[in-house]
């Protein structure tokens, strides 16, 4: 029979090419072409689990521990994977409510750091004891995991200016260092900051495959893009924590600052600046936010470190530079003696002295601190080159003051360090006109008022140099890492020389322990220690003046430099005096002796919070 | 006569061997996908029959020894045999309805304990046979009424059986078989209008409004209406009709792509015309066309809403409007398929490598969504091969109908090839989005032993019919 229609098998034969083609030209779009289905899939199936490095510790130099880590969660979710959620349940486990869960389950999805396919955080800081009830029923919530993230935890109530903590790092720093990522710790103040890159670690980095329900069902590539995170090294601190805590106990009602240094390595025993506050407040935590609202509200400033920050006149503690730079400068003799008619008298100045013997050689100005004597010595220096040439003398004894660490910021490690201010003659140019000033208008700049501004570290730092008979080097808080060769930067290691013969200090060592034995200091003797100090009194315009002292022990082969600041605290003999020899006694004797228990506690005791709060 | 003692060479010689290749080849490839699929490192063993790759594999040597005992059978005996197993089929249907098992919202499977099975499977081939024989009688003209109805009333019995059961899927396969009346002189007048029916329903679901779609036809109408009458100033309105095309084209940017297709669709109603000159007939049809398709329109939307259950609807929602559907339900597995498809690239991730399948992603993984292990792991190259090889067994498929003395085995063989096509075309392209979501195997690839053996069984039918081909004659 004639097939009539078998033209026909062509459109049946095209039909199916056709098709074919078009099934075809469907998996060029979706293979090929569009990526975005590849990216979808990656971001839902492999989920890339940060793997947080353990923190590294701190201790103190006696191996004392004085940081460690806490666990706390970030419960983190990715919005596709969310299914049949028990919500009640889920909320009550969480203590959080309904409209909570809501708002943190829908952030702001048209934002480029929200996607509904990727995990973003629902809840961060959850403590171990909410995540040891939640967990049991995590396998509930699909969508639903939580990562491990290490915050710190401090052992000691003390130290907290030192130590710092850490916070979630900030946008400015995620653009300029792309280590971070968002959300990761960092350190924001203290050690945490000085040492963050040490004390870090490296954060690793785990690829799982998740099936439908948002289950972990194991590694991507058989683990091969993963890498371990590699814990941070452990930091041993200088700081001696008993010496710290001995020192916060001293100073405590009182507002001012303690910085001990041993001199033979820069090494910084003790800073202590008061008033202070529980590091443990400002540990990672829900009720972080509300803590550090109230410490920055209060008026006494408890986050402002005043061992760094704070600067004030050194008052006569000054002296014993000054008298370093005149011999050194030629301008005085050792065995010099400069008359005192109850204080510094040029024309209509008058710059007040207290009654006390006559200032026979600089070992005795310093032991009685005549403030006639240094005055002198002060416009010598300064007029050395003539009297209208103060410019090039004041320049020469701020070179001199620039090698003393003073108004240069020392380059320590510990973060924020203000380097004070030591005017110049450019400065008095501006400030009067270039020609108007003399050395009698700035004579008090010798006794170590006016314009003068230090820091406790550099007051510390002053008596390191005269422990060292000449050299220091920038004090710091880190000794060396537990366990692990590396150094501690270079620079903290490197001394820094004065231009002052070492020849020229023993006079001024020998008046300043003069100062202990038979001076204005005699409250600092301590028994079998030979102590070195000097006091000062900042002047304060605005109520009681400062006490300043600096000290350090023993005379000879010095273990410890120290300076102590107390505001308000009146003469130097009063607190700083005191104070300072008890820290001494303590940390070369480990204790303080009974006959001085009397001094500890007096120092102790002694409230001046009120005269703070009254203005 | 039932089984054939008589195994001469020569009927091994004239087995289609090269379809025996390309038959091996799919179902090996989907044994592999099968293994991929539920490869778990570490705990997968090749030969666990408790696995879904070990029982594909006992599934497929008893396909095998199926195919091998249809080789045995005198190939005259499905001719006679092809309405008693029509029939036999037909009942089979009808008591699944009785004493079915419902499986996934259907109840159109048989549990014989050891093995379960869909008497649609087997309605496949016997309606291919039953159709053969029907219009490979002598008498059968499809250009009379009669053998027409007769013809579809042999296709949309199974069908209508298979709709009862709940199996939407596996029941508009049939429709493939109007492929075969077509070929054997169905006129193609009833097929356009099928397909504009078919485009109509679509675009009726696709637009909210009616308004692009009566604007769309209203425009085809038009051109062919002032067409008819172009005795009187044609070219002025031609002018007009063209310049209010072009207007309506700017005006409503959104309906761009309709107006597109309304021109393309005007020049080929136009270029038909040419074909056949009948304008004034035409003329008033396609008046009539536009009515009726017009309220056929709305009739399509009244009817979606009413008359589908939810699910089939979500099912064509998926495909034509993924915008209304909710993405963690519907949406899901298209979503999910598309992405382990296009995640597999150029080359695939490799094999057993493929995450997205092997996470459970995809529901149906093994079965319906086989493909999307094929796309994952092989990649577009993987994709390809495996389609055409399809479309080689296709094409070899409408050569061995071609090459027949026997009108019987031609049909039968035109009813292989559309079925398959059916099949190849759905899955594929339900894998990918490109059509909706209805739940049929992908031949020879997909889990399961039911639809396994009775594509063996289509096809092996064919080559036993295939190589009597020389002894028609005798």
């Amino acid at each position: 029979m004639q097939d009539q229609f078998q033209g026909r098998k062509y459109i049946i034969q095209g039909i199916f090419v056709l098709s074919t083609i078009l099934l075809l030209l469907k998996c060029i779009q979706l293979q090929l072409i569009d990526t975005s289905l590849r990216e979808q899939a990656s971001a839902n199936v492999i989920q890339k689990i940060n793997k947080y490095p353990s923190r590294g510790l701190v201790y103190d130099r006696n191996n004392k521990l004085l940081v460690n880590n806490k666990a706390i969660y970030d419960l983190m979710v990715t919005y596709d994977q969310v299914k049949d959620i028990d919500t009640i349940k889920f909320c009550k486990l969480l203590g959080i409510t309904k409209e909570t869960y809501i708002k943190k389950l829908n952030p702001n999805f048209s934002s480029v750091r929200y996607s509904k396919s990727k995990p973003f955080v629902f809840l961060k800081k959850i403590s171990s004891e909410m995540y040891a009830r939640f967990q049991e029923s995590l396998y509930e919530f699909p969508g639903f995991y939580v990562e491990l993230r290490n915050v710190r935890g401090y052992m000691y109530p003390n130290g907290a200016h030192v130590l710092g903590y850490i916070g979630e790092v900030n946008k400015k720093k995620l653009e300029k260092e792309p280590y971070y990522k968002r959300g990761d710790y960092i350190g924001v103040s203290g050690i945490e900051l000085s040492y963050e890159k040490y004390l870090r670690g490296v954060r690793g980095v785990e690829y799982v495959l998740r099936d439908n329900l948002g289950r972990i069902v194991g590694s991507y590539e058989k683990g091969r893009r993963d890498t371990a995170s590699v814990s941070g090294k452990d930091l041993i601190s200088s700081l001696d924590i008993d010496l710290q805590v001995f020192g916060e106990k001293l100073l405590q009602n009182k507002r001012g600052g303690i910085v001990a240094i041993e001199p033979s390595s820069g090494e910084i025993l003790a800073m202590v600046s008061m008033p202070s506050y529980n590091p443990n407040l400002l540990t990672i935590g829900r009720s972080r936010g509300d803590a550090y609202a109230e410490l920055a509200g209060d008026t006494l400033k408890p986050l402002f470190n005043r061992a760094i920050g704070a600067q004030y006149p050194p008052g006569s503690i000054f002296k014993p530079v000054m008298a370093l730079i005149g011999m050194q400068e030629k301008v005085l003799s050792p065995d010099r003696g400069i008359g005192c008619r109850g204080g510094y008298i040029y024309k209509t100045l008058r710059i007040g002295c207290h009654g006390h013997p006559m200032a026979t050689s600089v070992s005795k100005a310093i032991q009685h601190s005549c403030n006639a004597y240094f005055c002198q010595v002060f416009r010598d220096v300064v007029d050395k080159n003539g009297f209208s040439r103060a410019s090039v003398g004041l320049d020469t004894l701020v070179g001199h003051l620039h090698d003393f660490g003073l108004g240069v910021r020392l380059e320590s490690d510990v973060q924020n360090e203000l380097p004070g201010n030591v005017p110049t003659s450019a400065y008095y140019n501006k400030l009067y006109r270039k020609g108007a000033w003399t050395s009698p208008f700035i004579v008090s700049l010798g006794i170590g008022q006016g314009e003068l501004l230090i820091t406790p570290l550099q007051m510390a730092n002053i008596s390191a140099i005269i422990a060292n008979r000449g050299y220091y080097y920038p004090p710091h808080l880190a000794k060396s890492f537990k366990g692990d060769t590396t150094k501690i930067p270079l620079a903290l290691r490197t001394r820094h020389y004065t231009r002052i013969d070492t020849s020229h200090f023993r006079y001024v060592v020998d008046g300043m322990e003069d100062v202990v034995l038979a001076g204005t200091a005699r409250v600092a003797q301590i028994d079998g220690i030979d102590i070195c100090g000097k006091t000062g009194t900042a002047e304060n315009p605005h109520g009681e003046d400062h006490s300043v002292f600096i000290a350090f022990a023993p005379k000879n082969n010095p273990k410890i430099a120290i300076a102590v600041f107390v505001e308000n605290g009146g003469y130097g003999a009063r607190y700083g005096g005191p104070i300072a020899s008890l820290m001494v006694e303590k940390y070369l004797n480990g204790k303080i002796s009974d006959r001085r228990k009397y001094l500890e506690e007096r120092m102790v005791n002694a409230d001046l919070n009120k005269s703070y709060r009254r203005k | 006569m039932a089984l054939m003692a008589r195994r001469n060479d020569s009927t091994t010689r004239d087995i289609d061997w090269l379809t025996v290749s390309i038959y091996i080849g799919l179902v090996l490839t989907g044994w592999l996908m099968i293994y991929a699929v539920g490869y778990r490192p570490g705990e997968t063993e090749l030969f666990d029959m408790g696995t879904r790759h070990g029982s594909q594999m006992v599934w497929i040597l008893v396909s095998l020894g199926v195919g091998f005992v249809i080789m045995l059978f005198d190939g005259k005996m499905f001719q006679t045999f092809g309405y008693p197993i029509y029939i036999v089929a037909l009942l089979l249907l009808l008591y699944v309805l009785i004493a079915g098992r419902v499986v996934a919202g259907s109840k159109s499977w048989f549990d014989l304990g050891f093995f379960r099975f869909q008497p649609s499977e087997v309605a496949k081939f016997a309606t291919c046979l039953a159709l053969a024989s029907f219009l490979g009688s002598y008498n059968v003209n499809l250009q009379n009424f009669k053998s027409r109805a007769i013809a579809l009333t042999i296709i949309f019995a199974p069908m209508i059986f298979i709709l009862l059961q709940g199996d939407a899927g596996s029941a508009l396969v049939f429709t493939s078989l109007l492929l075969v009346l077509y070929r054997e002189g169905m006129p193609g007048i009833l097929y356009v209008f099928g397909i504009i029916i078919f485009i109509l329903s679509v675009l009726a679901l696709m637009f909210d409004s009616s308004f692009p779609i009566l604007l769309g036809i209203g425009l085809v109408s038009g051109g062919v209406l002032i067409n008819s009458f172009r005795s009187n100033r044609p070219k002025l309105l031609y002018l007009i009709y063209g310049f209010a095309l072009i207007f309506l084209y700017n005006y409503f940017p959104e309906y761009q792509i309709i107006f597109l297709g309304v021109s393309g669709a005007v020049f080929l109603v136009l270029f038909l015309m040419k074909l056949r000159d009948k304008r004034r007939q035409l003329a008033l049809l396609v008046g009539f066309v536009f009515l009726v398709s017009s309220a056929y329109t709305f009739v399509v939307n009244y009817a979606f809403y009413q008359f589908l259950k939810p699910h089939q609807q979500d099912r064509l929602l998926v495909w034509l409007r993924p915008d209304k559907v909710d993405p963690l339900g519907a949406l899901y597995n298209v979503t999910w398929s598309k992405r382990a498809i296009g995640s597999g690239g150029l080359t695939g991730k490799g094999f057993l490598d493929g995450n997205i399948t092997k996470l459970n992603y995809v529901p149906e993984q093994a079965t319906d969504f086989i493909f999307c292990a094929v796309g994952e792991e092989q990649g577009f190259i993987g994709a390809f091969a495996v389609i055409m090889l399809f479309l080689l067994l296709l094409l070899r498929i409408l050569f061995i109908a071609e090459r027949q003395r026997s009108k019987f085995t031609r049909i039968y063989a035109y009813g292989v090839a559309s079925i398959l096509f059916f099949h190849l075309l759905v899955n594929v392209g339900m894998t990918m989005g490109l059509l909706p979501v209805i739940g049929i195997p992908l031949p020879f690839i997909s889990y399961g032993g039911s639809s396994l053996i009775a594509f063996t069984v289509l096809v092996a039918i064919l080559l036993r019919l295939d190589s009597n081909r020389m002894l028609v004659f005798r």
